[in-house]
């Protein structure tokens, strides 16, 4: 049967969450700028980066996502995520390790109602007529720079983006402890181009997952669209394979 | 309605102890007592990289191995990848014709693209281009197997004018098929002529609606190669037994083991945004069955073979009224099945099942030899 992951869930990320509560309401960004470059990462270390629920896609995989919104419930932000590309079962999903946003208030909401692992930074996302890029810097140090180049229209149906599955800490049953809560975000795109995938600097340790190499790139888009966060409808065991450990709320 | 049986070679993990060995030569087994039993063809995907759920990479050596091993049965291509970084089409022509000759003219010539970025970012190729090289590998090579010499400058490829050998042994040429794997692609098929061979696991009513649409469309087809081959056949599990509730239950494990492992590949469609490739395709479907059905469910899906050979006979006259020409089998996944269950329930199959179904369609060897015999006739 296909790999499974062989992470410790409460070693996963040391930026993960604790959720006091899964009542989540579901809220709508409009307008948002999303940015996401694809790379295929070092196969050799595949099953460390997930836990034993999911397993890694083949070929392995990373999406580094940028989102700037100008406007909005949360306010106006910038975020950048790192996540690793996975299965849950038969569903595409992605790990996020790391996520930093440059508003305090927009971070709070992103950890405590969606399981962001998520602290406050500097991340810009810039566009210009041949590029779009998402930077971040820790201190002196740029800990992520990626871009897509050459921009070409695509179909705004032509995309697809994966739900996420967030490690959080969440109490259950008088027992808290680590969960993946599905994260599964609706698009409603306006516009969408599709361009070349470059990640030109990559500090793993930063981002909270230390094997973590970008070796290969698939491709990046950039998408104008409104993102609706949604209601908290699963979490999963992460010790157990998703196909059993899933549990609806 | 014809029976074949159709081998992605999915082989499990550990890969050790010959275990890759053992798998080729159990299909080969399960393909000598399918030629004995009567079905009407063999089918073999190319796949690269996909790791267990398939390890057909050169399925031109495995049907040439099941030509030499059978008498009727006919062998096909299921489907050779038509993109340039996989097989060159002078390639492509010159081993479907050696194979041909081989098999004593009995291949199929199953053509399509790929679906997963597993496949075409390991070999290098543009997922933008696919659907333009297969368009140009369809009209180039039934040229190469029929005219004696043949040149070609277009997208795809260039050549100058050469003699493509040796020429296939069936005139004037195989069948050839288009694998339909995502809605749509029957049109693809009708509109050049060439046979709707089904790789997805629909339902009764999708493959009705896809058959009335190939059926109007072909009418009018501008024929890519140098006859029409309308047939429809389509993909589905076989797992006989006397037992119903045994029959259903097993081949679950066979439906939800297969599923599940398509669900780990990379579409395209996932991490490529395309319009060549408008949806995932077969793994989608894959992963709809899976979800359905996660391997110990006790109840069979609409129109899978699985059960008794009663509850076999009637899904398959449903198959049959919906205008499908051909079913094709895939009779394992990872070693579900044990190699002995597999060749029992292929023999209820041959035994109980079968002859409820009148092959009453000539030989494609004698019928193509017939259109080419009619063709010289009329010059």
């Amino acid at each position: 049967m296909p790999i499974n992951g062989n992470a410790d869930p409460s070693q996963l990320t040391k930026y993960a969450p604790t959720m006091s509560s899964l009542d989540t309401e579901a809220l709508t960004l409009p307008d948002v700028k999303v940015l996401q470059v694809i790379y295929e990462i070092d196969d050799s270390v595949m099953a460390e980066l997930i836990p034993p629920a999911l397993h890694p896609t083949i070929p392995p995989t990373m999406h580094v996502i940028g989102m700037r919104a100008d406007d909005g419930p949360l306010g106006a932000f910038t975020l950048a995520v790192v996540r690793v590309g996975c299965r849950a079962a038969v569903r595409p999903r992605g790990l996020p390790t790391r996520a930093v946003c440059t508003e305090g208030e927009a971070a709070e909401a992103l950890r405590d109602r969606w399981g962001f692992p998520i602290t406050v930074g500097e991340p810009i996302m810039r566009q210009r007529y041949d590029r779009q890029s998402i930077q971040v810097d820790d201190g002196n140090v740029t800990v992520l720079s990626a871009q897509l180049i050459d921009p070409v229209p695509i179909g705004n149906g032509d995309l697809l983006y994966t739900a996420g599955m967030h490690v959080a800490r969440v109490e259950r049953d008088g027992e808290t402890k680590p969960w993946l809560v599905q994260v599964d975000p609706e698009f409603e795109v306006s516009r969408a181009d599709r361009g070349q995938a470059q990640i030109d600097a990559f500090d793993n340790g930063f981002w909270d997952a230390p094997e973590l190499r970008p070796v290969y790139p698939i491709v990046a888009s950039y998408t104008t669209a409104n993102v609706t966060l949604p209601a908290i409808r699963y979490i999963c065991d992460p010790e157990q394979p998703a196909i059993t450990g899933t549990v609806a709320l | 309605m014809k029976f074949g049986i159709f081998y992605e070679i999915s082989v499990p993990r550990p890969w050790e102890n010959d275990i890759e060995h053992t798998v080729y030569h159990r299909c080969l087994e399960q393909v000598r007592l399918a030629d004995e039993l009567g079905f009407h063809s063999v089918w073999a995907v190319e796949h690269h990289f996909l790791e267990e759920y398939s390890h057909c990479s050169a399925p031109e050596l495995f049907l040439t191995a099941c030509a030499m091993q059978t008498k009727q049965i006919r062998v096909g291509h299921g489907i050779v990848v038509c993109v340039p970084q996989f097989n060159h089409p002078i390639r492509a022509a010159e081993r479907a014709a050696v194979l041909d000759i081989l098999s004593d003219g009995r291949l199929e010539f199953g053509t399509g693209r790929s679906a997963t970025w597993t496949e075409l970012g390991g070999m290098g190729a543009n997922p933008d281009e696919t659907k333009e090289t297969w368009d140009e590998y369809t009209r180039t090579i039934p040229q190469m197997w029929t005219n004696e010499r043949y040149g070609y400058e277009g997208r795809a490829f260039q050549m100058p004018t050469r003699a493509v050998l040796p020429k296939p042994y069936q005139k004037p040429h195989p069948p050839m098929w288009v694998a339909v794997s995502s809605p749509g692609t029957e049109i693809d098929a009708a509109e050049r002529g060439m046979g709707s061979l089904g790789l997805t696991f629909g339902g009764f009513a999708e493959q009705e609606e896809k058959v009335d649409r190939y059926r109007r469309i072909i009418r009018d087809c501008e024929p890519a190669g140098a006859f029409v081959n309308e047939r429809v056949a389509t993909v589905n599990f076989l797992y006989c037994h006397p037992d119903n509730e045994t029959g259903i239950k097993t081949g679950s494990r066979l439906t939800g083991s297969f599923g599940y492992l398509a669900a780990q590949l990379l579409p395209v469609r996932e991490v490529h945004p395309t319009r060549s490739y408008p949806n995932p395709g077969l793994l989608a479907a894959s992963r709809q069955q899976a979800a359905q059905n996660p391997g110990e469910g006790a109840s069979a899906p609409e129109g899978v073979c699985i059960g008794n050979p009663d509850r076999l006979i009637e899904e398959i006259k449903k198959w049959e009224s919906c205008g499908v020409d051909q079913i094709n089998f895939l009779l394992n996944a990872l070693e579900t099945i044990p190699q002995e269950e597999v060749l029992e329930s292929l023999r209820l199959f041959g035994e109980e099942v079968m002859p409820h179904f009148q092959d009453d369609q000539p030989a494609t060897t004698s019928l193509s030899r017939e259109l080419a015999a009619t063709a010289a006739a009329g010059d």
